[in-house]
C-alpha cells in the first residue's frame, strides 16, 4: 500500500536519518517527492510511503513521537479558470508534466490524475491562479 | 500596393481583408507572399506578456481646501507625486509598503502587491484606498488626505508604457545549483527548465522588423482598449544584430505605448508578481500591420522557425550573462530545446493563447468598422546605441 504524506520537521529533527530508518524499522520504502531540508531550519518532505499497511500506520506513529508533523494528503491542486492567464510558466516547473499546454490552442490543461501535489507550481503562478483546496 | 488612407476607405465601406498574423502566415506559405500581399489589406498582431516598465497618470480632482501632493500611496503602493499638485503617477513594479492604507495582512501579501495590482483593479472598476500628505503652501494649505478612488471618481487615468513593446527577447537558464528568482520567474538549477518571453512570430514587432509599417502615432489595441505608439521605448535598441530576414537576435526595438486607461478592460490588464522578484503588470497589446507593399508581406509572413533567441545563464548575474548560443521560436515552442546536449523544457511567460485572442479581438474591431489605421507622424528611430551606465569615481 502506498500513502502520501507530507512531514514537517523541526528544526532539531533535520539531521535525522528518516528514510533509513523507516527502511531499517518498518520496512517501509519512502520515495521524495519534494524535499525542502536545510541545516538548523524548519524542513518539509513530501514522501511516498509504500509498505505494508500496519507497518505505515506503526511508521507514522513512530514519526509524530519524534516531534515530526506528519498530514495526510496534502490537499489537491486547483487552478482557478478565471484567473489563469494561460501564460505557461507553471508547465515549466511542474516534474510530472501534469501542467501543460495545449499543443494547438495554448490553453493550460490540468492532469490531476499526474499530479503529485509537489506544490512547486503554486509560487510560480504570477497571477496567484493555482492553491491547493485544504 | 496601399496606402493607410485607402485601406481606412475600405474598412469604412466594411470591404477591408483583415488577416490574423498566423492565418496571413499560412496563407503566405500556401500561396505565395505575392499571392497574399495582393489579397490581404491588414495583418494583426498580438501579444499579452509582462509590461513592467508601465505606469498609470492620474489626476485626482482638487480637493477643498486643496492640495499639492508630497507623498501619496494608492491602496499602499507609494505613487510619485513630483507634478502638479494632483498629478500622480503610478510605477506598475512598485511594491506595496506596510501600513499605508492597504489592508493585506501579512508582510509577504504586502511585498507581493504592487502597481500593476492597483491599476488593474482601478480598471475593473473597484474602488482603491488613498492615503497622502501634502507640502502645505499658501495656494495649496491642506497636509493630507485620506479617500477612496474608482477609476470613475478622477479625472485622467492614462496608462503610459515606456517599454510597451518589445522586439524579441532573451531565453532565461540557469546553470547554476540553486533556484533563482527571476523577472522570468523561477530558473531551476542545473538549466532544469528555460522560460521564453515573446510570442515569437505571432508578436507585433517581429512582423515588422525594420518598423517601416509603424510609427509614432500609429494607433493599437492596448489594454483593451485604443491607444497609440507614443514614442520610440527605453533601451530601444533597433541597431542589434539581425538576421537575413532582418529580425533581430536578442533584444532589439522597443516601443512606448499610451492609452486611456478608462476605456481598458480587466481580461487584457492583469497585475502580476513574480516570486521573489516583485510585481509587474500583464498587458495585451495588438498592433495593425497595413499591408503597403510586397516587403511589410514578405516581413510578415515570418514563421517561428525563422526568429531566433538568446540562451542567457541567470547563474551569472553581470550585464553581460554568458549565452548558451541561439535557439528559434519553434524550438521553444515544441516544449523543449537542447543545451549542451541535454534536454532542457520551455515554458513561456508570453500568453500565446491570449495573444491570439488580442488579434482576433482587433481583426474583429476593424471589420466591424470600429477601428481605422492611423499613419504615423513621425518615424521611429532606426540607429540608437544601447549604453552602458559604468558608475564613475565609485
Ligand atoms: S503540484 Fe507539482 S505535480 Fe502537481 S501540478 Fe503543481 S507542479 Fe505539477
Ligand atoms: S502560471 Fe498561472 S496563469 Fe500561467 S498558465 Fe500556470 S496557472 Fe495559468
Amino acid at each position: 500500500m502506498k500513502k502520501r504524506v507530507k512531514l514537517i520537521f523541526p528544526k532539531r529533527s533535520v539531521h535525522m536519518p528518516i528514510t533509513y530508518r523507516l527502511a531499517k524499522d518498518f520496512n517501509i520504502a519512502a520515495n521524495i517527492i519534494r524535499a525542502q531540508v536545510a541545516p538548523n531550519q524548519v524542513g518539509t518532505l513530501v514522501v511516498e510511503l509504500s509498505g505494508d499497511i500496519d507497518h505505515l500506520n506503526d511508521a507514522v506513529d513512530w514519526l509524530e513521537v519524534q516531534g515530526i508533523e506528519v498530514s495526510g494528503a496534502s490537499g489537491e491542486i486547483v487552478v482557478d479558470e478565471d484567473l489563469c492567464v494561460h501564460c505557461g510558466l507553471c508547465t515549466g516547473v511542474c516534474p510530472t508534466r501534469a501542467l501543460t499546454l495545449d499543443s494547438e490552442t495554448h490553453r493550460l490543461t490540468f492532469s490531476r490524475s499526474r499530479c503529485i501535489v509537489c506544490e512547486q507550481c503554486i509560487p510560480t503562478c504570477p497571477v496567484q491562479a493555482i492553491s491547493t483546496n485544504l | 500596393m496601399r496606402t493607410i488612407d485607402g485601406i481606412n476607405d475600405k474598412i469604412r465601406q466594411g470591404k477591408a481583408v483583415v488577416q490574423t498574423a498566423e492565418a496571413f502566415k499560412a496563407h503566405a506559405k500556401e500561396q505565395g507572399v505575392a499571392a497574399a500581399a495582393a489579397a490581404v489589406d491588414v495583418v494583426v498582431t498580438g501579444t499579452f506578456e509582462p509590461m513592467e516598465s508601465s505606469g498609470a497618470m492620474l489626476n485626482l480632482g482638487h480637493t477643498d481646501p486643496p492640495i499639492k501632493l508630497l507623498e501619496c500611496y494608492l491602496d499602499g503602493v507609494p505613487a510619485y507625486a513630483g507634478f502638479g499638485a494632483v498629478d500622480v503617477c503610478l510605477g506598475a513594479s512598485q511594491p506595496a509598503v506596510a501600513g499605508r492604507g492597504a489592508d493585506l495582512g501579512d508582510p509577504e501579501a504586502v511585498r507581493e502587491h504592487g502597481g500593476g495590482h492597483v491599476i488593474a483593479d482601478l480598471i475593473a472598476g473597484r474602488s482603491v484606498p488613498l492615503q497622502a500628505t501634502g507640502h502645505g503652501t499658501d495656494c495649496y494649505p491642506r497636509t493630507s488626505l485620506e479617500t477612496t478612488i474608482t477609476r470613475d471618481t478622477i479625472n485622467q487615468f492614462y496608462l503610459f508604457s515606456p517599454r510597451g513593446l518589445y522586439q524579441n527577447f532573451i531565453v532565461g537558464v540557469n546553470g547554476g545549483d540553486r533556484t533563482l528568482s527571476t523577472y522570468l520567474g523561477p530558473l531551476q538549477p542545473r538549466l532544469g527548465n528555460a522560460v521564453y518571453a515573446n510570442p515569437g512570430a505571432l508578436s507585433p514587432l517581429l512582423n515588422d522588423p525594420d518598423l517601416e509599417a509603424i510609427g509614432i502615432g500609429s494607433r493599437i489595441f492596448f489594454g483593451g482598449g485604443v491607444g497609440y505608439i507614443a514614442w520610440e521605448g527605453t533601451q530601444h535598441f533597433p541597431l542589434q544584430r539581425r538576421l537575413p530576414n532582418r529580425t533581430p537576435i536578442g533584444p532589439a526595438a522597443t516601443l512606448a505605448l499610451i492609452g486611456d486607461a478608462k476605456q481598458m478592460r480587466p481580461e487584457w490588464v492583469r497585475g502580476c508578481y513574480f516570486k521573489g522578484y516583485g510585481p509587474s503588470l500583464m498587458l495585451g497589446v495588438g498592433v495593425p500591420i497595413p499591408i503597403l507593399n510586397e516587403q511589410v508581406a514578405t516581413h510578415c509572413a515570418v514563421q517561428d522557425a525563422d526568429i531566433v533567441a538568446p540562451v542567457m545563464d541567470f547563474s551569472i548575474p553581470r550585464r553581460v550573462r554568458p549565452t548558451f548560443g541561439l535557439v528559434s521560436y519553434a524550438q521553444l515552442k515544441s516544449g523543449s530545446i537542447t543545451i549542451e546536449g541535454q534536454p532542457v523544457r520551455t515554458a513561456p511567460l508570453a500568453s500565446i493563447y491570449l495573444a491570439r485572442r488580442v488579434a482576433s479581438e482587433l481583426k474583429t474591431w476593424i471589420e466591424a468598422g470600429q477601428f481605422e489605421l492611423a499613419a504615423p507622424v513621425a518615424p521611429l528611430p532606426q540607429d540608437r546605441a544601447f549604453l552602458p551606465q559604468d558608475a564613475l569615481g565609485g
